[in-house]
């Protein structure tokens, strides 16, 4: 059995590597035979990219239901066009800050919750997502400009050069995902990953081997939050206007999509459903009013047909294949 | 690992469609002018209307030999009325290379996209976008043939106090982006003013049912005038609840509660008299231009827009056209330096046409409308 399984987590490695190198040179030569439009299609991809990844981390390893993420989100892109409005603070600079405060809010907002599963913990954080939304809204101490938002004039720099063309920020947007890549694959074989997928599959089990759950799951909301809140940052610099409109509920449910779709945590998952979610839309526009329902009529088929997602998790499988964890 | 394949598979295609859209390089005989709209999503409506009529104006100029020689062309760009696709569609039409861009409809869809086009010198002239924060940030490519929110605000205020001789004002906002600036445009001057006082000032959710907790707080303050500056379905209910809990003041609506919805929900018996704020619908304008434009609509599409904004989004598109026939020119500066400094009274749909330093529409045109016992708006004259 022991024989099987590993080579069973050999092919998935390798089967998600092979995934990835023809992600990297499909995006490498993606560029150069495209419009601007598609490369800023693509930026936003990698955005979305960037926060199903993050959400995975609190969705996919440890299956906390969390349909809220946008919150923290919010919180990163304020955070940045707040302090950078104010004390003109270097933009790499805030998107450390804003990952520092998004993952603050994630601890802070999310310790009195800690102890909901499944259903229950999903409909606080969607309450969770609309506090955030309304707070920003009402314009509290007149720092958010309330339903208007904010500006952001200052860009990312490297080197005298400023990010601001759509190609800069592919380059800065796919950059920052191959760098979350290497990270959470590392984290996904460290100690920290297996306790929040023992968490995942049952939590008793796991206290009772000595994993802190409590503590397990707000790092992967901490964690998770402050990636967002990174994001955040890219965001606000890419639109040059926030505003509450952006953070609503739907797009927490978008990204929730992400997640589910692609299969709970699994990384090449959660690339190839946020591609999905932006690119059929956009293939769809023919059909105009019609998208919507050709769009959930596609979810719902998925759902029927594919419930692991487009990408199941392989760790996840191997465990059941193997058949010794029974 | 079937997985893997059927997803490499799906990359493989997704990397395929997407080249194929992207070979849309035409021929650049015509003029090409952009039109960002809500083509689906929340307000699918309103974007189609938009497109129906920048659609008729187009023709009328193919029709009339087109401009400069060269026949018009709308490039059509769906926002979803989402500020993320609002920015991706910007990004979009500088990629198209059109000469300027109509649109679009939600102010804070706008914003992005306008950020878009100033920094790559686009002309783009919203129609239904009505936020103050739009002018405020020194954009010299933006322009707006709508009236912004406040002016929208300062009628209510004046004809609360003048015509209706308020002293106690409540005001009801939604907490979404739009009703909330309205609600503020409108408290500013009655502040300012002094002539009345207001002596409610909070907000409801939308998407509630039951609003007798607020109404009735808001009762006891006694109010001369109730001003709801969110939308018809809410709006419906607020003044429902309002007369049930014995409530007499006058409702005031502001222009996104002019639907018949309103009057569906609330009954014809109680939604008569109420009074909205808004812009005057295409039907009520009396300018040739718009009598001609109004029957040219309804003979393609049946019946008029029921909406005042459509109509906004033809003048933007007539301005365009107007400005490069007037400077000869498709350059972006030579259009943005008319249309700041030379276009004056231009005869629009909606009224004479002139811009100030920021770009916004000058003058204002509103109406106070009331609902009548058949069931129908009219203005209050």
């Amino acid at each position: 059995m022991k024989t099987e399984r590993s080579r069973m987590s050999r092919m998935s490695v390798s089967a998600n590597s092979a995934f990835l190198m023809v992600l990297a040179a499909f995006l490498i030569v993606f560029p150069f035979f495209v419009s601007d439009y598609w490369i800023d299609v693509c930026v936003f991809w990698g955005i979305n990219v960037l926060l199903g990844l993050s959400l995975n981390i609190i969705v996919g390893e440890v299956g906390l239901f969390n349909m809220g993420h946008t919150a923290f989100y919010a919180v990163g892109a304020y955070t940045a066009a707040i302090l950078s409005q104010r004390f003109g603070i270097n933009m790499w600079v805030l998107m450390l800050l804003s990952g520092v405060a998004a993952a603050i809010a994630g601890n802070v907002l999310t310790a009195p919750i800690m102890h909901l599963r499944g259903d229950y913990l999903l409909m606080v954080t969607v309450g969770l997502n609309e506090i955030i939304r309304i707070t920003l809204i009402n314009n509290p101490f007149g720092l958010t400009g309330g339903p208007n938002g904010l500006i952001v004039l200052d860009q990312f720099r490297v080197f005298g050069r400023v990010i601001q063309s759509p190609i800069d920020f592919y380059v800065l947007v796919w950059g920052c995902v191959a760098l979350l890549l290497f990270a959470l694959f590392r984290l996904q074989r460290s100690r920290i990953g297996r306790a929040w997928n023992y968490v995942r599959e049952d939590a008793v089990a796991a206290e009772s081997t000595g994993i802190n759950t409590r503590w397990a799951k707000s790092l992967a909301f901490m964690i998770g939050a402050g990636i967002a809140g990174a994001t955040g940052t890219i965001y606000a610099t890419k639109m040059m206007v926030i505003s509450p409109d952006s953070f609503t509920f739907a797009a927490s449910v978008s990204l929730f999509a992400i997640v589910i779709l692609g299969g709970t945590g699994s990384i090449p998952g959660v690339i190839l459903a946020s591609g999905a979610m932006m690119v059929l839309p956009e293939l769809m526009r023919d059909f105009a009013q019609y998208r919507m329902l050709f769009f959930g009529l596609a979810m719902v088929l998925m759902m029927i047909f594919r419930p692991q997602g487009l990408w199941p998790s392989t760790r996840w499988s191997t465990r059941v294949k193997g058949g010794d964890a029974e | 690992m079937s997985g893997s394949r059927s997803a490499r598979l799906l990359v493989s295609l997704a990397l395929l469609a997407l080249l194929s859209m992207a070979q849309f390089a035409r021929a650049a005989e015509p003029i090409r002018i952009g039109l960002q709209a809500p083509i689906t999503g929340p307000w699918a409506y309103e974007g189609e209307m938009a497109r129906n009529s920048v659609q008729i104006v187009a023709d009328e100029i193919n029709k009339a030999g087109g401009l400069l020689g060269r026949p018009v062309e709308i490039v059509l760009g769906d926002d979803q009325g989402q500020p993320q696709q609002s920015a991706l569609v910007a990004q979009r039409m500088i990629s198209e290379k059109v000469v300027a861009v109509v649109g679009t409809y939600g102010s804070s869809v706008n914003d992005p996209a306008a950020a878009i086009y100033e920094r790559n010198k686009l002309v783009n002239i919203a129609y239904g976008s009505t936020a103050e924060s739009l002018t405020t940030h020194g954009r010299k490519y933006f322009f707006r043939t709508c009236f912004r929110d406040d002016r929208q605000g300062e009628f209510f205020a004046n004809f609360a106090a003048d015509t209706l001789k308020a002293k106690r004002i409540a005001i009801i906002h939604d907490n979404t982006t739009f009703g909330k600036g309205l609600a503020e445009a409108a408290r500013r001057p009655i502040l300012a003013q002094g002539k009345a006082e207001v002596v409610f000032y909070d907000a409801i959710t939308p998407g509630e049912r039951d609003f007798t907790a607020i109404l009735g707080r808001m009762g006891r303050t006694n109010p001369d005038v109730v001003y709801f500056t969110g939308y018809y379905s809410e709006a419906g209910l607020i003044i429902r609840q309002m007369r049930t809990l014995g409530i007499k003041a006058p409702f005031v609506g502001g222009n996104a509660a002019v639907n018949d919805e309103f009057i569906k929900i609330a009954g014809i018996d109680i939604a008569k008299g109420a009074l909205m704020t808004q812009e005057p619908l295409p039907t009520d304008l009396d300018y040739p231009e718009s009598k001609a434009f109004v029957a040219e609509y309804v003979r393609r599409h049946g019946e008029a827009p029921s909406s005042p904004w459509p109509v906004y989004a033809a003048d933007a598109f007539k301005v365009i056209c107007a400005a490069i026939e007037a400077t000869k020119s498709t350059n972006s500066d030579v259009l943005m330096n008319y249309l700041h400094n030379n276009l004056k009274d231009y005869p629009g749909i909606t009224g004479p046409i002139s811009f100030d330093a920021v770009g916004d529409r000058e003058g204002a045109i509103y109406l106070a409308y009331e609902v009548f016992g058949e069931g129908d708006f009219r203005p209050r004259r």
